[in-house]
């Protein structure tokens, strides 16, 4: 028998694994100060050129000094309770918890034999996530994942699964209800395995188990 | 004289001849001046008579043997002394044995050695011709008849080596010690250093008698067979040294070396392979690879060593030390260059079958290095070192190249015999990249193993296919015989383009076949395949380089298909291969990149951005990709830089007329301003000439006229930006001129000065390129007439024309007003807004050029930030003295455009800083103590982290503090100082870690003055924590952590929680060890 179970899975390259298309830019333009039109115009810019762009720099320049305003004389507490909401209003709209932030989460953990990713290896799929979440922070909401084993015997399914839910569980708010299935007959022991995973009891003492605790550390190595 | 003044010493001479006599006073005088003196008579008493001279060199002698082994140095020096006597002829060498006699006879074995070592020490300084033959002769015996007391060894071969360096040594004393050496002497009694002498005697007889050695048989054999016994069994590395440098001289210049071929080899391949590491204190600095060359360099140097050198080194293949493989293979290699193709003839079957072994099983470079664009030899050329498998490849070009060059018909077996076994891996698609690699190295050798490898292999793969895997691979291997090309025939070279002729070659015969593989690899294939389009692209790159293969069509058509290619796709990889590719070609074909790549892409750009640009059929290219691509490979390519400009501007006034274009010209000025920011250094004054002659009317007139840009800001001074780069890099003689006609027309025509205008900036931008060493007659009424524009109330409207003005009078002040002028016109006690404003302007000119009143207009500034009213605007404006302008920047070989000192800030910042700290810590009222943070932080800041170290201790409190201040601007800089500080000063942080932990978790939550700015850098310090304070530190706040980001794992903000999950990952992690 070969050390690998499974020697030659199909293999994603890690630049065409599914990703957040938009705003590649925003940590750049984090912090910056200015408007609206300021905020598109870099945009703009980083489309024609990289973050250390002089013409940034130069556009930077010009809105901190239009913005070197002088005080003013009125009363300060209004000012400042003015400034308030537009500071919060220019943090513009909230960014939902979704499939795509989820799958971003957990893609990237190791496979425990493979030198790759689970997503490298599709075992965990964008396709396969859904977040049910109204929005309220008082309420619960819930994730559920759904992976896909590289071959129907594979032992080290629930391994993977515990990865992942370690992962999430130290990732998402607790409001977040967690529940890790492997896909619908990729699997010879499904239903073990799912019951395995989604046991609060088992996954707690799995984590008390240090050896266990390594090697998932291991597997979260490589997300960041 | 003289001499009536020596018998005067004579007294003297034999008074410390009797205190030298005796020992232990002797011993006392070591150190004393008399040594000196004695040494010193000598010279003075220069026509002393002879046996006044044999006194001097009795005291001489007894000085020498009180030093030796003492004091070398001057042992040394009263050895020349009496060489000196010598070649005078004031005394003869013999006087010296005589006065050496009582010693040399001594029965203290010191004494004995000391005195020999003196006569050795003599002879050594003696010049080769000084002594005559029969002289030589007598000396000789006399060393000859102490070769059997070991004691003297060493200084008798010392003294043998001198005499044989002599111009009249003859065959009768080489041939005696020869035979000595050969029979009595026993290397096994003596230390390394004695036996270094034996080596060096055959050395210096080989020099000095060669001809006689080499010409006598007996003596040729003597030689040899002497040189084999004392070198058996030598272990000292510096002896090793001259006995390999001395096995080379034998094999390559005695005769009948034949005989002696086994002895010769053993005391060769005895150290093979050397794993010598030098000690720590090694006073002759002898490395490993000196040693590994030295015997390398033996071993390949006479083909009578090649049926046993190879036999041994494939045995040595089996190594499992990769170092060993690595050493045995270069020494392969050396040995088949030297002995050429004749001696290679047996053994190259067997050394096929251990190369084979090594390179099949070892591979190095992955698909992803090969896909990567930029070729790997720039790196492999800076590893000193090469790797076993590459070096494995030059032993097969090596017999390649020999078998070839010895005979045709040997060569054609050797490959064959490789071909056949390689050819069934083409068939099955086994351990093709090894297989290719070595017949392509083989095909390195020269012209005909080229045409051979080139002639047989290529057909076994070179079929174009549809099949994306079989392409892939087809693509991989066809890049080997692509390098071999090049390292046959020579890589393009811009100096030498269209002059080198490339032999007729198979090569040739493929080329169509090639190009249209590779081009329907990279447009037959769709989208979504990246690594056979990648590999085209970068083949098709690797074609330009291959010296004249390409004709100028079949280039331009490879520059077409990367353009459409990188025009129609996205993906990073393709972009990047081709960009590499227009690089390289615009490296040597610019002219054809420009009027096929650069030309084509410029037409595209449509006038009206609502106009889509129609590539082909289905695609659309944005207009965005377009300028990027510009902007990336048109870097420090001269004509392509100047053709865009010229190219740009005339659009940009088109695109400029029609209404709302803002966001379009936005795009081309912004080009425009990198372009010229990437290549200030390229562009000469005739091109800045040509470039401004020809745009800068149109600009200037769309600057009036034209709504997107006269009033839009972010335009308006992008444009001033390029008429500034415009005006700087112009011929300095025209800045006068130009100066005049620039007031004509901003001053006079447009009246700036009379009423607020927008178009201040740009001229202040024109001001800043301009020689700061014109004259400017009215620059004191422009000042003048500037301050009281902005002081006249409610004027200015708009802060882009206040903006404007300020940098004006910053311009004035720092280039053409002297200090005194300037500083009338600061007035502190008016606390008017815009006062303060013109004194910061004003003083941040002065405090560039580090004026003398920098410190003075900076005390007052200070004393401001105490004011309640105005304190909390100056210490924003502190940010003015620091804050970088581009324009103000200084240009590598531009001195002529500013008064900026290098290290202003650095003296800025010393000024403030202690006065800020003192300040802050005497008062107690919060808002204040505000003001002065804030205005450190703000300078902060724009200070390189570097300048700011030596104040860490004194600042990381206030830093601290700054961070509870109620604005989110201070908290971002001291957030960002701290983390620098957290990087360099791991010891700092740990002693503030309390404090600091829970501020930081404060930080974290959303509230009024924690912008996301502030989260998140207050994350990535939290995260940073865990690798700077030691774990001990990081386990006491670990849960605390843990905890406190709960709360921001639900930030409204994506960026914000991904960095948490990462802090918090970071802490579940802590004292964690990975499972391996």
């Amino acid at each position: 028998m070969s050390e690998f179970i499974n020697e030659n899975p199909d293999v994603i390259e890690i630049d065409d694994l599914p990703s957040r298309k938009e705003d590649v830019s925003r940590d750049i333009l984090l912090g910056s100060v200015g408007n609206e039109m300021t905020l598109q115009r870099k945009k703009l810019l980083l489309s024609i050129d990289d973050s250390k762009s002089k013409v940034l720099q130069n556009l930077e320049l010009l809105d901190k000094l239009l913005l070197i305003n002088p005080p003013e004389l009125t009363s300060d507490e209004e000012s400042i309770e003015e400034s308030d909401d537009e500071e919060l209003n220019a943090e513009g709209p909230t960014d939902v918890v979704d499939a795509q932030e989820i799958y971003d989460l957990t893609a990237h953990i190791s496979d425990p034999e493979h030198p790759l990713s689970l997503g490298q290896l599709s075992i965990v799929n964008l396709s396969d996530i859904e977040v049910h979440d109204c929005g309220d922070p008082k309420k619960m909401a819930e994730v559920v994942i759904r992976i896909t084993p590289t071959i129907t015997h594979c032992s080290l399914a629930t391994l993977i699964g515990l990865g992942i839910r370690v992962r999430l569980e130290r990732s998402l708010p607790p409001r977040y209800r967690i529940t890790i299935l492997l896909k619908e007959g990729t699997h010879n022991s499904e239903n073990q395995v799912n019951k395995q995973l989604n046991d609060k009891e088992r996954v707690a003492a799995a984590c008390e188990n240090e050896q266990l605790l390594g090697v998932v550390s291991k597997m979260l190595l490589t997300c960041l | 004289m003289i001499q009536d003044d020596f018998s005067v010493l004579e007294p003297i001479i034999e008074h410390l001849k009797l205190h030298l006599k005796d020992q232990t006073v002797g011993s006392y005088l070591l150190s004393s001046p008399i040594a000196t003196v004695l040494v010193h008579l000598g010279t003075c008493c220069f026509k002393m008579g002879a046996t006044q001279y044999k006194d001097l060199v009795d005291a001489a002698i007894i000085t020498f043997i009180a030093n030796a082994e003492v004091n070398e140095p001057k042992a040394d020096e009263i050895a020349t002394q009496i060489t000196e006597y010598i070649t005078n002829k004031k005394i003869k060498l013999l006087d010296v044995i005589v006065a050496l006699k009582e010693n040399l006879t001594s029965e203290e074995d010191s004494k004995r050695e000391k005195a020999l070592h003196c006569l050795s020490c003599v002879l050594s300084k003696l010049h080769p011709d000084q002594l005559l033959r029969n002289e030589i002769s007598v000396i000789f015996n006399f060393y000859k008849s102490k070769f059997d007391d070991d004691v003297l060894m060493k200084s008798t071969l010392d003294g043998m080596n001198s005499l044989m360096g002599m111009k009249y040594i003859s065959v009768t004393e080489i041939t005696a010690l020869l035979e000595l050496l050969k029979d009595e002497y026993d290397a096994g009694k003596f230390l390394a250093a004695t036996r270094f002498f034996p080596f060096q005697i055959l050395e210096t007889m080989f020099r000095t008698s060669k001809d006689k050695i080499v010409g006598t048989p007996t003596l040729n054999n003597l030689f040899i067979a002497t040189f084999i016994q004392i070198a058996t069994g030598e272990k000292d590395p510096k002896n090793l040294l001259i006995s390999f440098k001395l096995n080379k001289i034998v094999t390559q210049e005695f005769e009948n070396v034949e005989e002696f071929k086994e002895p010769l080899f053993d005391i060769l391949f005895a150290y093979f392979p050397i794993t010598f590491k030098p000690p720590k204190n090694d006073p002759y600095k002898i490395s490993n690879s000196d040693l590994k060359l030295a015997l390398r360099s033996a071993l390949s140097s006479s083909s009578i060593f090649a049926h046993d050198v190879f036999s041994n080194l494939i045995d040595k293949m089996s190594a499992s030390s990769p170092n060993v493989k690595n050493d045995t293979l270069l020494t392969m290699k050396a040995c088949i260059d030297s002995y050429g193709g004749r001696h290679c003839v047996e053994s190259w079957l067997p050394l096929w079958t251990s190369l084979k072994f090594e390179l099949i099983h070892n591979s190095e470079g992955t698909e992803s290095s090969m896909l990567n664009p930029v070729t790997n030899e720039v790196v492999n050329a800076k590893k000193s070192v090469q790797s076993n498998y590459q070096v494995a490849l030059d032993v097969m070009k090596s017999l390649a190249f020999e078998l070839e060059a010895f005979d045709d018909d040997e060569f054609e077996k050797f490959f064959y015999h490789v071909f056949e076994e390689l050819k069934p891996n083409f068939t099955y698609d086994k351990d093709l990249k090894q297989s290719c690699n070595i017949l392509a190295s083989i095909a390195s050798a020269n012209l005909i193993t080229f045409n051979k490898v080139i002639t047989e292999t290529l057909p076994l793969f070179l079929e174009n296919t549809s099949e994306i895997p079989k392409l892939k691979l087809l693509l991989m291997n066809l890049s080997f015989f692509l390098d071999a090309y090049v390292n046959v025939f020579g890589e393009t070279k811009k100096e030498t383009l269209g002059q080198v002729i490339v032999p007729d070659n198979k090569m040739f015969e493929y080329k169509d076949e090639i190009l249209m593989i590779l081009g329907m690899g990279l447009t037959g294939n769709s989208k979504l395949e990246v690594t056979v389009r990648t590999l085209s692209v970068i083949q098709f790159t690797k074609m330009i380089k291959m010296v004249g293969y390409l004709s100028r069509d079949e280039i331009s058509l490879i520059v077409q298909y990367m353009t459409e290619t990188i025009l129609t796709d996205s993906n990073k990889n393709i972009y990047y291969a081709c960009l590499e590719g227009l690089k390289v070609i615009s490296d040597f074909y610019e002219d054809i990149v420009f009027e096929i790549s650069l030309k084509r892409m410029l037409d595209l750009l449509p006038n009206n951005a609502s106009e889509f640009i129609h590539f082909t059929d289905d695609e659309v290219i944005p207009i965005e990709r377009i300028l990027k691509i510009i902007l990336d490979f048109t870097t420090s390519r001269h004509i392509l830089v100047q053709e865009s400009i010229i190219y740009l501007c005339s659009k940009l006034s088109v695109v400029s007329k029609i209404g709302s274009s803002n966001d379009y010209c936005f795009l081309l000025l912004s080009t425009l301003y990198s372009l010229f920011e990437n290549n200030v250094s390229l562009i000469t004054e005739e091109d800045a000439d040509f470039i401004k002659s020809t745009v800068e009317p149109d600009l200037l007139k769309i600057m009036i006229t034209d709504a997107p840009i006269a009033t839009d800001d972010h335009n308006l001074s992008l444009l001033s930006n390029v008429l500034f780069f415009m005006n700087l890099k112009a011929s300095i003689s025209t800045h006068q001129e130009e100066l005049n006609r620039y007031n004509g027309i901003f001053i006079d025509e447009f009246q700036i000065l009379e009423k607020p205008s927008r178009f201040t900036l740009p001229y202040t931008k024109i001001l800043c390129g301009l020689d700061k060493n014109i004259k400017f007659e009215s620059a004191q009424e422009v000042l003048q007439m500037t301050i009281n524009l902005l002081k006249k109330n409610g004027l200015i409207q708009s802060r882009f024309e206040n903006v404007g003005y300020l940098e004006l009078l910053m311009v004035l002040s720092n280039k053409w007003l002297s200090e005194d002028v300037v500083e009338q016109f600061f007035d502190y006690s008016d606390k008017s807004i815009i006062n303060l404003e013109i004194m910061t302007w004003l003083g941040r000119g002065l405090v560039m050029k580090n004026s003398k009143f920098s410190t003075k207009i900076l005390e007052n500034f200070i004393k401001f930030l105490s004011d309640e009213q105005v304190g909390p605007f100056v210490a924003k404006l502190f940010e003015v003295f620091v804050i970088d302008i581009n324009s103000l920047q200084k240009f590598k070989g531009i001195n002529w455009n500013n008064n900026v000192k290098l290290l202003y800030k650095q003296k800025f910042f010393g000024d403030i800083f202690q006065i800020l700290v003192d300040s802050y810590k005497q008062t107690t009222v919060l808002t204040v103590k505000c003001n002065y943070l804030t205005a450190l932080s703000l300078v902060l800041k724009h200070t390189p982290s570097t300048l700011v170290e030596p104040f860490m201790n004194d600042l990381l409190p206030l830093l601290l503090q700054a961070l509870e201040m109620p604005n989110a601007e201070v908290r971002v800089s001291s957030l960002g100082t701290l983390k620098d500080t957290a990087e360099k000063f791991h010891q700092l942080v740990t002693d503030n870690v309390n404090t600091l932990v829970p501020i930081l978790l404060k930080l974290v939550l959303p509230e009024k003055y924690n912008t996301i700015s502030v989260r998140l850098l207050s994350l990535q310090l939290l995260e940073l924590l865990t690798t700077t304070v030691p774990i001990n530190y990081c386990e006491e706040f670990k849960a605390d952590v843990i905890n406190g980001l709960l709360k921001p794992l639900s930030d409204k903000k994506r960026i914000v929680r991904k960095q948490c999950i990462d802090t918090r990952q970071a802490y579940f992690e802590l004292g964690q060890v990975p499972f391996e």
